[in-house]
């Protein structure tokens, strides 16, 4: 029976002002820019000093923060979409690492350029997500089931290309090396303060929020997700639509390969293990519904930073990874209780 | 006068800012049956709620055989023996019909399993008892609105042990239905069964109800007895006299618009219950509104989705033309672009976003129109919404808030409205009025007659008879997939039920 009280998701449609405004929905909507703003300060006031400098703001540290991020960020961005849609894409992970491991290969022993690599990397990833959406939409399968034989053949094929080894990138001119600018991608800009995986990531997220809030496929996108039935009755190219976002994670976890690679100058079948559920985390905290239909990318933005900057002071202070976990395990229940309080509360609020 | 089984008093509830009851007195006697009137979103529903347990009052007390009551949640509610139909049917799509009607009180063989067998029998039983052939092993995805309300009116019968709460359980039945339903009420009330009905069908009332009460934006407007004439019956609804309901019929139609042939329409899954279109021959021309009448199971639906391309297969047989050029309708894209849309009965599983603003859910059908070049533009959006605002009266006029907080008469007008928006050249309306208050009905009609004058023709399925007479130029009647007869508008009643069960006039 769905006599529980609803509040609407998605972009104003009138410029307005609202009225009545519940808080609690409002809290939602910002949760995790507001999450993150506590976490920030909560960084602040428990970060380690050292000559009465506060680590936790220390730039290096920051930059830090944000470069590690930048690959399970630029999964969350594609995951976002997918989950917008009432989907889920458990194969990015191993997708990232099937990457990383081709972008080395492609350039070490195939001795391709880095322009053919990194395009045909992408180009593959596009193809992956494309096929699992395909799948999934043709023979009406949960795409849970479709990506998660996705995860187990992608790691496969990353363990055929690799031959079960690490592959070094070394740089440098000629055979068997890679060219020097792709450890660029390892490197901090801007007086050495901006990591560059950090830009790609930003860079990314800037034109997924554009495609999700003001094309013709974004509202495609939260059609799909609000009512399939209802948005095929309405001339939604449904099955398009399900195939490109996966499309769009294939894309994502790609690139996010490729950035891996040049971060940390190798290629592994075993990189971007888990890195599917952070992902997930990230985009839940950010106030996506798995349920589909409702969704905001800067959320994500957000809650991508913020487990990243929680998992930093938590290091900061030497508490051990099991608390890490134990500590994102709880935000993330946060997140979600405090969704299904709002939809759960009377409302007319957004 | 006996006390009565049920008192609410000052009954108050708040969504948000919103203030869907302010203070309403509500009392029920057993073995009454209650109408409870009301225009769309004067807080029916939700009075109905406070009862059934689904939301608890933020002010007010409800209190039976005298003694106060709180209903924390639905099953409290059934525990005191009050059962309710809710319109929005809660049934679980994904079981069958048998499992539905025992939900949550199954039956059981000893050792703590399921005794299947048994709750199919007696399904059948109790399905047969209201004499509508529905088999208790179909899933219940599978059954047609009409169907999925008998239903779900037989599961509320089996527990109402003291009060029946019936939130428009006729809206899609027909003449025959509703008086083997009212039958049924009739039988249950002798036993002492208190019964709150909720209808829109005003025509309803004298023949069942005891006594009237209408509600207005939240409040108790006024409480009549039922063979108060229905001028002050509308009156006491809508606060002022309404005009003739139906509009002036068109002075002649133009060119044919859609023409089928012996028509006849392939299943995928013939067990689903669905009744494929066979050999149906029928005209729309520009400009007209033809109206297709027919009991349960008779094909209106199947046809208008067959028609639509989501009708399961996809073969067409026989000639289907558009404006006298043969056409394949096998898909919704090509329905589409022959110019058709359509309205779904079902609008909450196929026609809404729920959660989603009420202005997104009405571009959804012209998004291509409000994005040119790719980009939503937010300006041709806001005309587009504006101009459905325009021409339906959804309440509250506020696109912002999510299509599901609207009551169902208004979710009702955003289906349709969502629709005209697309500019389409035939539309299929099913149960256009679904819950629709008598006023808007009025406007609906109005509506459509101008955009008929404008050359669109319209395909109108109706279980509502003194609607598709009422509005249709010409009305086709279907039996068991095929058209069995043809009358103008105006027609007698009786002549066309008659037609839509077989029998002679
Ligand atoms: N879940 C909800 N969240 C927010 N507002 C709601 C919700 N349910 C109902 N409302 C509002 O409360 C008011 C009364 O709605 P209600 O559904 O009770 O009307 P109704 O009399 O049953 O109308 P109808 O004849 O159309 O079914 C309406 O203004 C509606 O928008
Ligand atoms: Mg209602």
């Amino acid at each position: 029976m769905s006599d529980e009280k609803i509040s609407a998701a998605g972009a104003p449609v009138t410029a307005a002002p609202q009225k009545h405004r519940d808080p609690l929905a409002l809290i939602v909507r910002f949760q995790s820019l507001i999450g993150l703003v506590l976490v920030a300060i909560g960084g602040i006031i428990f970060s380690p000093r050292r000559h009465g400098e506060i680590l936790f703001l220390n730039p290096d540290n920051i930059a830090n923060i944000v470069r590690a991020v930048s690959e399970t960020g630029i999964i969350a961005i594609g995951m976002t979409f997918v989950i917008i849609t009432a989907g889920i894409d458990l194969s990015v992970g191993a997708v990232l690492g099937l990457s990383s491991v081709v972008t080395a290969s492609m350039m070490i022993s195939g001795g391709f350029g880095l322009i053919p690599t990194i395009l045909a990397v992408l180009v593959m990833g596009i193809v992956f997500g494309a096929i699992q959406g395909t799948i999934s939409t043709r023979f009406r399968l949960e795409p849970f089931i479709v990506t998660l034989a996705g995860l187990q053949a992608a790691r496969g094929l990353a363990l055929v290309v690799s031959g079960n080894q690490y592959i070094n990138i070394s740089y440098g001119d000629g055979p068997g090396l890679a060219p020097p600018v792709f450890a660029v991608l390892g490197e901090r800009l801007f007086n050495n303060t901006v990591p560059v995986a950090t830009l790609v990531f930003i860079v990314f997220a800037a034109i997924a929020t554009i495609v999700l809030n003001t094309t013709r496929f974004g509202r495609y996108v939260f059609a799909v997700g609000g009512n399939e039935r209802a948005a095929r009755i309405s001339g939604v190219p449904v099955s398009m639509v399900k195939i490109s976002v996966y499309a769009i994670t294939g894309f994502a976890a790609a690139l996010a390969g490729i950035v891996h690679a040049g971060q940390f100058n190798f290629g592994s079948a075993n990189d971007g293990m888990g890195y599917e559920l952070t992902a997930i985390a990230a985009v839940v905290i950010g106030g996506t519904s798995l349920f589909g239909g409702a969704g905001s990318m800067v959320g994500t933005v957000a809650g991508t930073i913020m487990l990243g900057a929680l998992a930093n002071i938590l290091q900061l202070n030497n508490i051990t990874p099991a608390m890490q976990l134990l500590a994102t395990a709880a935000i993330i229940v946060l997140a979600a209780v405090l969704q299904s309080l709002v939809r759960r509360r009377e409302g007319l609020g957004r | 006068m006996t006390a009565p089984l049920l008192v609410m008093t000052g009954a108050v509830k708040r969504f948000g800012g919103v203030q869907a009851l302010r203070g309403v007195d509500f009392d029920l006697k057993a073995g009454e049956i209650h109408a409870l009137l009301g225009e769309n979103g004067a807080g029916k529903s939700t009075l109905m709620n406070l009862l059934s347990g689904v939301y608890t009052p933020d002010e007010g007390t409800i209190e039976i055989d005298g003694k106060p009551v709180r209903f924390n949640n639905p099953r409290e509610a059934q525990a005191a023996g009050i059962a309710t139909i809710f319109q929005e049917l809660d049934l679980v799509p994904s079981l069958d019909v048998a499992a539905n009607l025992f939900l949550g009180r199954e039956l059981m063989r000893p050792g703590g399993f399921l005794d299947v067998p048994a709750m199919r029998r007696e399904a059948k039983k109790r399905l047969e008892a209201i004499e509508i052939a529905i088999d208790p092993g179909a899933m219940v995805a599978d059954l047609s609105i009409g169907q999925r309300q008998v239903v779900a009116i037989v599961k509320a019968l089996s527990y109402a042990s003291r009060v029946l709460i019936m939130d428009e359980p006729t809206a899609a039945l027909t003449v025959g239905e509703v008086e083997r339903l009212f039958d049924i009420m009739r039988k249950l009330a002798a036993t002492g069964v208190g019964i709150v009905y909720i209808s829109h069908r005003l025509e309803e009332v004298p023949g069942i109800a005891d006594r009237v009460t209408v509600m207005r934006d939240g409040r108790v407007a006024g409480i009549t007895e039922p063979h108060a004439p229905q001028a002050e019956l509308v009156r006491l609804l809508v606060g002022r006299p309404l005009d003739e309901l139906y509009p002036q019929r068109a002075k002649g139609a133009g060119k044919p618009l859609l023409s089928l042939r012996d028509a006849s329409f392939k299943l995928a899954r013939d067990s689903a219950g669905w009744q494929a279109p066979q050999g149906v021959s029928l005209d729309v021309h520009e400009g007209e509104i033809v109206g297709l009448a027919g009991i349960m199971g008779a094909g209106r639906t199947e046809l208008l989705s067959a028609l639509y391309g989501t009708g399961l297969s996809g073969h067409w047989e026989g000639e289907v033309a558009i404006s006298g050029r043969p056409v394949k309708l096998d898909s919704i894209k090509a329905a589409r672009h022959a110019g058709i849309a359509f309205v779904t009965d079902d609008r909450r599983g196929s026609g809404l976003m729920l959660r989603m603003a009420v202005g997104l859910n009405l571009v959804m059908s012209v998004i291509r129109r409000i994005s040119p070049n790719w980009l939503v533009s937010p300006r041709r959006q806001a005309e587009a919404v504006k101009e459905s605002f325009g021409q339906f009266d959804i309440r509250p006029k506020n696109p912002d808030i999510a299509v599901g907080a609207l009551s169902g008469g208004n979710q009702q007008k955003v289906v349709l409205a969502k629709e005209i928006l697309g500019n389409p050249r035939l539309l299929l309306l099913d149960e256009p009025t679904r819950g629709v208050d008598v006023g808007a009905k009025g406007e609906i009609y109005a509506r459509l007659r101008a955009l008929a004058a404008q050359g669109l023709g319209i395909l109108v399925a109706s279980s509502e008879m003194p609607e598709l007479i009422g509005l249709c130029d010409r009305i086709v009647v279907l039996r068991q997939g095929r058209n069995v007869a043809e009358f103008m508008g105006g027609v007698d009643e009786h002549t066309v039920l008659a037609a839509a069960n077989g029998r002679e006039a």
